[in-house]
This record gives structure tokens, C-alpha cells and sequence, in this order.
């Protein structure tokens, strides 16, 4: 069956049944909501609507689903994986990225070479520091776990670390406060508050590691902190 | 064990790769990259060197040489450990192969591409080259 006819098909069946508005309102509003989603400048609205879209095409699938009699559905089936699979995306696979990460950049826990790191993280937050094997000054936040290079470990003295990693473990406190709109704000490019968050950990770390730490590990690696 | 494993990767990895030789270049870096170069020079004067130190005799700023760093351990040129002196940790950096490994390596590849391009014109040409020397 091609796929022009089966969607004459479907729209047959629909016109058939008596739930035809119904199916109809409801893909109409889903896709004001999508549209609307793209338009918005705000990030919570614009993650609210995107997910007010996908639940919506989701029960409009299911509903039609419900309704259908013609043979093949092919439409349908390819209809339904899109919004099962990026559902499963959005609150199934990234939750495990740092695991992820951890094999990829073959990272140690750094309890085994700077114990004191560990104790200083778990007091601001839940979270493993991890060391990894480059030369090139990094430290970034993923999941639950906050990963440094053997290059920023040798360039910073104790204190511009311990900036470092109140400033990542902030970064932590946010996404596990707000996991999943922080996933969904990924999948709709809608982070456009990069700056602010970046400027509320700074001032966390300057708060926990002293405004001097903060800035000269600030001077001796810039663009770190991700 | 190190040393065996640094054995084996520097035999199955090219120390030079053909493409990125060019002769109109000054000195090591007909065969290597500037930074390259200059981090090769150091290490083989100066065996096993810090990452301070290397900035240092280099001459060239850490944010420049890190990333370069990375890619000679990557590539096979330089090897690295992690070290830990008073509870800080710090990179050791050691030539994987010498000066005269390198010159080695380099010479008989330029020779086996003259020979392949030239035959026999080639190799008369390396012994009038030896006679006068």
C-alpha cells in the first residue's frame, strides 16, 4: 500500500467513525503546540508545550489506533516509534550519559590520587569526581559525576580546584533538581540560559572557595569550566 | 611491563607518516609539526621532562602545547605517567624513541620512496653521494 493511499485510508476510516472531530481537535492542537513551542522564547513554556505536543499526538496516535480497520498501517507504526522512542530519549537513555562518558574517556575515580576531592564534593552534593587522561586543562559535570583532566589537576593549586569543583557540583545540584526539563531543554535547543546557569555557579564556587580561587583558576584556564 | 608494551606500540605504529613529510621545511619539521618539533628537540636533550618544564624549555605556553601533547601520546611519539609527589599529580613525559631511532626510520622511508620512484638511477645516486662525503 502507498503511502498517499494508506493515508486516504486512515482519513476514510476516521471520517467513518464518529470520532473523527475529536481526533482532528487533537492533532490540530498538537501541532499549535509544536508550532508554538518553536516560537516561544522562554525555556519553560517552550519545554511545556513540546511535551503537552507529544503526549497529545501520543493519545491522538493511540485513539486513531483504537479506530482503524484498513489492513496495513504503516504510517501509524512509524508515527507511534517516533513518539515512543524520543519519550524513551528524553527520560530513559541520557539519565546514564556519565556512565557512558566514564568508559569512553576511560576515567579513574579520583579518590586513588587526591582523597580530599571526594570528601569536599560529597559535602556540597551527591556526586563522584572522576580524573581522565589528557593534557588539556577540562572539568565538566555529567549526571552524577564530575569529571577533571590530569591537566587541570597539575596546572591548579588546592584552593582553584576547590573552585573548580563547586562550581561543577552546583551544575549537579540543578540537573538532578530538574532532570528531566533539563533533558527536554536539550531536545529542544531551548537552553538559551547557558550564561545565567554558568554565572549562578560562579557565584556558588566564589561563595564556597573564596572569589580569589575562583579567579585565578579562572586566569590560568579559561573557557574551562563547561 | 611499561616497557614492553611501549616496545610493542612504537614497532606497529609509524613514527613517521609519509604524507606528512615535506621537504621545503626547516629542520625537524620537514617531518613533524612546529610544536612537535620543539617537543621532540626537548625531550630527547632532556629524557624524562614535567609538563612545566617542557613549557618551559619550549618556550611555548601550556594552553598551546596541551593539546599537542595529547596527540604525540596518542600517536606514538611521546610516553607518558601520571605521578603523584605531597598529593599532587603530575604528567612525566618520555621520548618513545630516540634521536637516532627517528633518523633511522626517516631515512630508510625517503630511500624506499627514491628507490620506487628512481630503480637503479637512485641507488647510483646514494653511493656518488656516500663517495663524496
Amino acid at each position: 500500500m502507498t503511502l498517499s493511499a494508506e493515508i486516504k485510508c486512515i482519513g476514510v476510516c476516521l471520517k467513518l467513525s464518529d470520532f473523527a472531530p475529536f481526533i482532528a481537535l487533537l492533532v490540530v492542537i498538537s501541532i499549535s503546540l509544536l508550532a508554538a513551542s518553536l516560537m516561544l522564547k522562554k525555556p519553560k513554556r517552550k519545554l511545556v508545550t513540546f511535551v503537552s505536543a507529544q503526549i497529545l499526538s501520543l493519545v491522538a496516535i493511540a485513539a486513531t489506533f483504537y479506530l482503524m480497520n484498513c489492513g496495513e498501517m504503516l504510517t501509524l507504526y512509524v508515527c507511534l516509534a517516533y513518539v515512543i522512542i524520543s519519550t524513551v530519549l528524553i527520560f530513559g537513555v541520557l539519565r546514564y550519559y556519565d556512565r557512558i562518558l566514564i568508559k569512553r574517556l576511560d576515567a579513574k575515580p579520583a579518590g586513588g590520587v587526591m582523597e580530599w576531592m571526594e570528601d569536599f564534593v560529597g559535602k556540597l552534593v551527591t556526586a563522584r569526581v572522576y580524573y581522565f587522561d589528557s593534557a588539556i586543562p577540562r572539568a565538566f559535570a555529567a549526571g552524577r559525576s564530575i569529571f577533571v583532566s590530569i591537566g587541570l589537576l597539575e596546572m591548579l593549586d588546592e584552593n582553584e580546584l576547590k573552585a573548580v569543583l563547586a562550581h561543577e557540583a552546583w551544575h549537579i545540584r540543578q540537573n538532578t533538581q530538574m532532570p528531566y526539563l533539563k533533558r527536554l531543554a536539550l531536545m529542544t535547543f531551548s537552553s538559551s540560559s547557558e550564561s545565567e546557569l554558568e554565572y549562578k555557579a560562579d557565584r556558588f564556587a566564589a561563595e564556597i572557595a573564596g572569589s580569589n580561587a575562583l579567579s585565578s583558576a579562572r586566569n590560568k584556564v579559561d573557557k574551562v569550566f563547561i | 611491563m611499561s616497557t614492553i608494551f611501549n616496545i610493542i606500540y612504537v614497532n606497529c605504529k609509524p613514527m613517521v607518516k609519509l604524507d606528512q613529510i615535506n621537504i621545503s621545511n626547516d629542520g625537524l619539521t620537514k617531518f613533524f609539526s612546529p610544536i612537535e618539533a620543539a617537543i621532540l628537540r626537548a625531550l630527547w636533550s632532556g629524557g624524562e621532562m614535567t609538563t612545566s618544564e617542557l613549557t618551559e624549555k619550549t618556550n611555548i605556553p601550556l594552553t598551546s602545547v596541551a593539546g599537542t601533547l595529547d596527540r604525540l601520546v596518542k600517536a606514538g611519539y611521546t610516553t607518558r605517567r601520571m605521578e603523584n609527589v605531597n598529593g599532587r599529580v603530575r604528567y612525566v613525559y618520555e621520548p618513545a624513541f630516540s634521536e637516532e631511532e627517528a633518523a633511522t626510520e626517516i631515512t630508510t622511508k625517503i630511500l624506499d620512496s627514491l628507490v620506487d620512484a628512481f630503480g637503479p638511477l637512485a641507488r647510483e645516486n646514494f653511493s656518488k653521494y656516500s663517495d663524496k662525503k
